[in-house]
């Protein structure tokens, strides 16, 4: 009976030696999990394509669709991903809380993708017609921070505008029912707002234009890219090509955009339009993350962000701007490009 | 014969730790006691990320500066009273519907027949899943929020009603019948006499199923609120906040369930 006992044990032992032996050896993870935005940018031109299980053969990836920022920071939190993206609040609320996490790239930024839409009837012609009014948007988003933002340079007195805190789709019901005047949100809803009787007050783009760009950068877990830096290399290699395909290729693209979020191809063409992708040797300049040596303005967006949600006291204090430098780490793309 | 039962059970320890160890309420505060210093001490040696787990003193100072400076411009006593007003109307609510349906759904087998499909039906349904609903017939407002808490608690309350009203023995209602008892002095002094301790047992089961489906009422373009606080918080990472928030509602659950006990005693003395 021993003897059985001690055979199956080493038996048992001999197995996961050889199960551990050759991951150690190859030194590549067996999966590469990649969380992705509920948006359009071309992240989905990748997937579509299947880039980065072509570039990364042996490798199983696997994608999971994130509703939004939170959601985000929650996986990463949770070490659930290696691979993310984030918008400007949710990055800024990222690095002040000392996330592990590396921005990497440009995923998109954006335009009128993002807009306030205003109830036609009810006759808003400026921000300081919104005082009375009751207004929706996803608090702790890029659209909330732009909200807020906008409000307080028109000098609105916030006290007197009702603020409700609705996710995307729930804007999309509140509105559908008359609850709500104006929301500043996002597509694929956006543009069923403005066919039920509303109109387009402020997009994104027009804050951009303001010195308020807000944007999505991917990040990776840093315990990847320290781990695995070639792979974070390949992958941004597979990410540059999507955007030079978005570039070239409009149709196919949307065609692309349209089946991978089960939207109709006039909206993925639309919301394409309305999304800026910016080239991978662009990223490296001043206006996006810029280099190691010198980091870009996407630095100064993050400080702005910060700043914003420490008077809404949903951050404790601001960090030092080396802080969040710290957190942009072209030297990645930098090596794919050269 | 009979005095030597309570003797063998209470007989003397022979030493006072003894004594303490058999105390019900003793064993309670140790466990909880013990629960929190693994806590502290967790949080001391850093084991646990304070990201996830912040310290007990860090989340009591939280509390503290919510009470005096408020979260998003309301004080903790305002998010709890609007909490607690939510929940108590709900709650409410469900008493004043649930307790009559129970009662005529305990006393006929054919109104319990046709109102059994429905509370079966929609009992396990998610609430999440209800409130979406909810929110498209009844909007964004107080409307969808109550009748959530208020769906929530019904059917423990009815289910425990129609349970202690059939379950009331024939011979009782005979017996005050014969002795010339009317449909009001029956329902006063044998039916509710009788079903009282189990409608009460319903009614607090019912409570807490409000309590559990608080913060998922509070998620939708809610801007004061524990569960409405404690949902904003964590999309900003703030786990002081959210922790502090459980315990807030923890500890009020406990006491509004120790409040329904302790009415229950005084309304019904029987039950002792």
């Amino acid at each position: 009976m021993i003897g059985r006992w001690t055979g199956l044990a080493l038996g048992c032992a001999a197995l996961l030696a050889a199960g551990i032996g050759p991951a150690e050896a190859q030194e590549k993870p067996k999966k590469i999990t990649i969380g992705f935005l509920n948006l359009v940018n071309a992240q989905l031109i990748t997937k579509g394509l299947g880039l980065h299980e072509k570039a990364m053969p042996g490798i199983e990836i696997e994608w999971i669709k994130i509703g939004g920022g939170g959601d985000m920071l929650r996986a990463i939190a949770g070490n659930q991903v290696d691979f993310g993206g984030i918008g400007n609040p949710p990055s800024a609320i990222g690095v002040t809380r000392g996330l592990p996490i590396k921005g990497i790239f440009v995923l998109n930024m954006l335009g009128y993708v993002e807009a306030m839409a205003v109830r036609t009837s009810k006759n808003i012609k400026a921000m300081k017609d919104l005082e009375g009014k009751t207004v929706a948007a996803p608090f702790g988003s890029t659209t909330h921070y732009l909200l807020m933002t906008a409000m307080r340079d028109a000098g609105v007195d916030a006290s007197k505008v009702k603020m409700l805190d609705l996710n995307p789709n729930d804007i999309a019901l509140a509105w559908a029912r008359g609850d709500i005047d104006a929301a500043w949100y996002w597509e694929p809803n956006l543009d069923k707002a403005v066919k039920d009787g509303g109109e387009i007050l402020i997009h994104s783009g027009t804050m951009a234009e303001r010195g308020y760009p807000t944007w999505d950068i991917g990040v990776v877990m840093t315990s990847f890219a320290e781990k695995h830096p070639g792979l974070v290399e390949t992958f941004l290699k597979s990410e540059c090509q999507a955007v030079d395909f978005w570039v070239k290729n409009p149709e196919t693209s949307a065609e692309l955009i349209a089946k991978e979020l089960s939207l109709p191809l006039e909206d993925a063409t639309r919301m394409m339009k309305g999304t800026e992708m910016v080239p991978c040797d662009k990223q490296l300049t001043d206006a996006y993350l810029g280099t190691p040596e010198k980091k870009g303005q996407f630095t100064d967006t993050l400080v702005k962000t910060a700043t914003f949600l420490v008077e809404q006291k949903r951050l404790p204090k601001v960090l030092p701007k080396a802080d969040f430098e710290a957190f942009l780490a072209p030297e990645y793309l930098q090596k794919v490009l050269k | 014969m009979r005095a030597a039962v309570p003797e063998t059970i209470g007989s003397r320890p022979t030493s006072w730790a003894l004594r303490l160890r058999a105390t019900p309420g003793v064993i309670s505060v140790a466990s909880s006691a013990l629960l929190l210093l693994a806590w502290f001490a967790l949080a001391w040696t850093e084991l646990a990320n304070p990201l996830f787990l912040p310290g007990p003193v860090q989340v009591a100072a939280k509390l503290y500066e919510i009470a005096v400076e408020g979260y998003q411009g309301a004080t903790l006593a305002e998010h709890l009273a609007t909490s607690l007003g939510r929940i108590l109307a709900g709650f409410g609510l469900a008493c004043a519907v649930g307790i009559p349906l129970g009662v005529m759904m305990g006393l006929s087998r054919n109104v319990q027949a046709a109102l059994n499909p429905m509370i079966e039906f929609y009992r396990p349904l998610p609430p999440l899943g209800l409130y979406t609903v909810l929110v498209m017939w009844l909007g964004i407002g107080e409307a969808s929020k109550l009748a959530l808490l208020f769906l929530a608690g019904l059917p423990g309350i009815i289910i425990s009603t129609t349970q202690a009203v059939s379950s009331i023995d024939l011979i009782y209602t005979r017996a005050a019948r014969s002795l010339g008892a009317g449909q009001r002095a029956l329902f006063w002094h044998v039916f509710l006499p009788a079903a009282g301790p189990t409608i009460l047992t319903g009614m607090r089961i019912s409570l807490g199923f409000t309590y559990t489906v608080l913060v998922a009422a509070e998620i939708v373009a809610a801007s004061a609120g524990i569960g409405w606080m404690i949902w904003d918080a964590a999309k900003f990472l703030l786990s002081d906040v959210v922790i502090g928030g459980l315990f807030v509602l923890g500890l009020t659950g406990v006491a509004l369930d120790f409040l329904m006990r302790v009415l229950g005693r005084l309304l019904m003395p029987w039950t002792r």
